[in-house]
């Protein structure tokens, strides 16, 4: 074990691409050559506006230590609206997340057109570097490797706190 | 007027309603062989209204008993205070119900038991077809002891790690029985996420991070529409502060739209089902 | 078997709790309020111990845990991993309506030529200590109505009751792994000799029939249940009354989890690139996807259907097959409805009282 893990740790970087901007865009940095960071694993959405805040949270708990979600800009949905709708719902689930200690800079939101090839390189690249120093995620869901402790048997070991909480 | 005499008189207009055949049955409290329990009472007989009680230990709201009997045959009565009343808006806005089904008894409220009257801000209905008493002097929005987001606001004064063992506390407690949600009036999916067996939605195991997953992603589902009844937490049975989530989403929706309060009426958009083309997307 | 009892002072309590900690993975009631609940303790939470009520998640959640993982596989060389279960674990301050639970428990995961090795496992590593109950923790506590002693615990390695004088326990050792911790005691007296610690005496231990001296205050809940109440209740399946029972019911799980007999489980599956975890959890047939068939099909379809199977398993199926009530009267359910639904309303309904 000489190996430092801080050292070696790659983040997991999910990244949801609205399949007529940001995939695209991805698409064109990849034809252009654009070298960017490994850790992000692309997942084609029909839009930004298909994207479930569970979706979020399930990537976390599955795993992943950064989220994007990309789609068209404002005013250039496929769908005319999709991406508005979007915009709404991943300003709230920015501060929801933060709410839940989940560290807002893990979750990231772009609009991406196609033929924004150097800004696609330039978020992912953005989040790698974010996400790698922040390390690791907590939220991932670890098998309890022995059911000796229960749930609420462990419960009672974190910290207590009274009053309205 | 006392709570007796408020429980004759909902007895009588009941037996009246009954008698005239103008409801099929009102949706009311009734007694247990508890004094400081009461149980949804459905009362279909003149004989049945002689059952109806109404007190301080009224602590549940009736309004989502609703959405069990969408295609009535006859109206049906309910007795509504200022949480059933917001919650009957807010179901009609929803499609779950349907305005003309119902008459609405309603019950000026003073308050109950329950630790969700603390923080009420309609303790007045807002909707109704006749009232049994005369409204509270302090009007419909009279002043909570707990302000609008008590919840939220103590969670929010934590810091990053604070919060984080904060709620890894909380979701570790939950045993995922879904009592918010059945007691919820807003959450009214068909099929709910964690009933779809294998979509990968949620899994079935208990743990803090997935009992987390499906609070986040209740509350985000209800949030916008949340007509802040605390239903939810009355109904948990492990005390756990389920508010706080929703009321943190209600809290940033006013930060960001100004006032918001849901189910005030029945025409009221909520915020995540609209747009605004000027919306910030500062977070980016 | 040494009937030799032992009295532990309140002050001694945290003395004697420790001195089993080396020994087993100890859990005892500790917390407080809504926090109440059956927790590991370890030196520094010693001092959590809380034997005045009873937690809502009653003690059957350390033999059939919560959610557990039954094996892990490796996809890439399929070799599977199968979690260890705890050796010697002690559940301290288990109240007697609870081990009559536990006692439902073995007889649904033991018995009739199944046994379930996770469960048996845990079982067999687990020593209980009873405490009994001199008063009754929950306001709608009716196990005596139910065939229980609130006073008494048969299946328990060691019964702790309370003293008349409310400041200290006495300790009946009531089975040889009883009398292990019987050991781990006696070695403490000598240890500390200079305290009080432990008192030996030799008053007989509680045997069946007679009562210790002290009675408490006890379930001013009574319910009336005939004897052949499952007959009845099985003659009743079709009574339209059932919907009037079913009809504030939410169709939420509080009941099944809070409930000490209550042993229904699902077996998922959770499949990572890295990892495929299968698991047990608790599962509840209140739920709408509990009975629902491959093809959709439920044929449990309203809240109707799925309350009166829950309420005919705990008093009538279970009765047919094991021969004894799957409802202990610890009352939680009672409690914790969300609802206020009452399970004894069923029972003198069904009993035909009401």
């Amino acid at each position: 074990m000489g190996i430092n893990e801080a050292t070696t740790y790659e983040p997991k970087i999910l990244a949801f691409c609205c399949n007529w901007c940001t995939y695209t865009g991805a698409d064109l940095a990849g034809l252009n050559r654009m070298k960017y960071p490994a850790n992000v694993r692309v997942v084609r959405v029909p839009c930004s506006g298909r994207v479930n805040p569970q979706f979020i949270l399930r990537a976390f708990a599955r795993g992943a230590d950064g989220v994007m979600v990309c789609g068209c800009h404002p005013g250039d949905c496929h769908y005319t609206t999709g991406n508005y709708f979007t915009r709404r719902r991943f300003m709230l689930m920015k501060k929801v997340l933060e709410f839940n200690g989940i560290e807002p800079q893990r979750f990231h939101a772009r609009w991406i057109s196609g033929s924004e090839a150097a800004k696609f390189r330039d978020a992912v690249t953005e989040v790698a570097q974010v996400v790698k120093a922040l390390g690791p995620a907590a939220t991932k869901v670890t098998t309890q490797a022995s059911s000796k402790a229960p749930a609420s048997a462990d419960i009672e070991s974190s910290v207590q706190k009274e009053g309205a909480l | 007027m006392n709570y007796t005499e408020k429980t004759k008189l909902i007895q009588t207009r009941a037996a009246a309603l009954l008698e005239a055949g103008e409801v099929s049955y009102v949706l009311g409290w009734g007694a247990t062989r508890f004094a400081d329990k009461t149980r949804a009472r459905f009362a279909r007989s003149p004989e049945e209204a002689a059952t109806l009680v109404y007190n301080e230990h009224c602590t549940q709201s009736l309004a989502k008993y609703l959405v069990d009997d969408r295609w009535p045959e006859t109206r049906i009565a309910i007795l509504a205070r200022g949480c059933e009343s917001r919650a009957i808006n807010r179901m009609i806005r929803d499609n779950q119900i349907r305005r003309e089904n119902l008459l609405i008894l309603g019950l000026p409220c003073e308050g109950t038991d329950a630790e969700r009257c603390r923080s009420c801000r309609a303790h007045d209905p807002v909707v109704y077809d006749e009232l049994l008493w005369e409204p509270n002097s302090t009007g419909a929005a009279a002043a909570a002891e707990l302000s609008r987001y008590y919840r939220a606001d103590a969670v929010d004064a934590l810091s990053a790690a604070e919060k984080k063992a904060y709620w890894d506390d909380v979701y570790a407690r939950c045993i995922r029985c879904y009592a918010c949600r059945n007691a919820c009036p807003v959450c009214s999916c068909r099929e709910c996420f964690v009933d779809m067996h294998r979509t990968g939605f949620q899994g079935k195991r208990h743990s803090a991070t997935d009992n987390q997953t499906f609070g986040v992603t209740r509350a985000f589902h209800v949030g916008d529409r949340c007509i802040e009844c605390g239903e939810c937490e009355r109904a948990c049975p492990m005390g756990l502060p389920i508010l706080a989530q929703t009321q943190k989403i209600l809290k940033e929706i006013e930060a960001l739209a100004g006032d918001y309060e849901q189910g005030l009426d029945a025409a009221q958009d909520n915020y995540l089902g609209a747009f605004d083309l000027d919306d910030k997307d500062d977070f980016m | 078997m040494d009937n030799k009892t032992i009295t532990i002072t309140k002050d001694d309590l945290a003395t004697a709790i420790r001195a089993l900690l080396p020994a087993y993975n100890v859990y005892a009631p500790a917390g407080e309020g809504e926090r109440l609940a059956f927790a590991a303790l370890d030196e520094s939470r010693l001092g959590a111990i809380n034997l005045t009520g009873s937690p809502v998640i009653p003690p059957k959640e350390l033999l059939f845990p919560r959610s557990e993982s039954l094996y892990t596989l490796d996809p890439e060389t399929g070799a599977a991993t199968v979690p260890e279960i705890a050796e010697s674990t002690l559940i301290f301050g288990v109240r007697p309506c609870d081990l009559r639970g536990i006692e439902n428990l073995d007889a649904a995961f033991l018995e009739k030529g199944y046994v379930d090795s996770n469960y048996a496992k845990r079982r067999e590593n687990t020593t209980i200590i009873a405490l009994a109950c001199v008063t009754s923790p929950y306001e709608t506590c009716f196990c005596e109505s139910m065939g229980g002693d609130p006073l008494a615990a048969k299946g328990a390695d060691v019964l702790l009751t309370e003293t008349k004088a409310g400041d200290a326990f006495t300790a009946a050792f009531q089975t040889p792994k009883g009398l292990q911790v019987k050991l781990l005691w006696d070695s403490l007296a000598m240890d500390c000799g200079s305290a009080p610690a432990m008192t030996e005496g030799s008053k007989p231990a509680m045997t069946e029939g007679s009562k210790p001296a002290m009675t408490g205050q006890h379930n001013t809940l009574r319910v009336t249940k005939p004897d052949d109440l499952p007959q009845r209740l099985m003659a009743a399946f079709d009574d339209p009354h059932w919907a009037v029972l079913s009809e504030a019911c939410l169709g939420c799980g509080t009941c099944s989890y809070v409930c000490p007999t209550c042993y229904c489980f699902d077996i998922d599956r959770e499949s990572g690139a890295k990892e495929i975890t299968e698991y047990r959890c608790w599962d509840c047939c209140m739920f709408s996807d509990y009975s629902r068939m491959a093809g959709g099909h439920n044929p449990r379809p309203t809240k109707k259907e799925r309350l009166r199977n829950r309420y005919l398993h705990k008093l009538a199926y279970f009765d047919e097959r094991y021969g004894m009530t799957l409802c202990v009267g610890c009352g939680r359910c009672i409690a914790k409805c969300p609802a206020s639904l009452d399970i004894t309303e069923v029972i003198e309904w069904g009993g035909g009282a009401l």
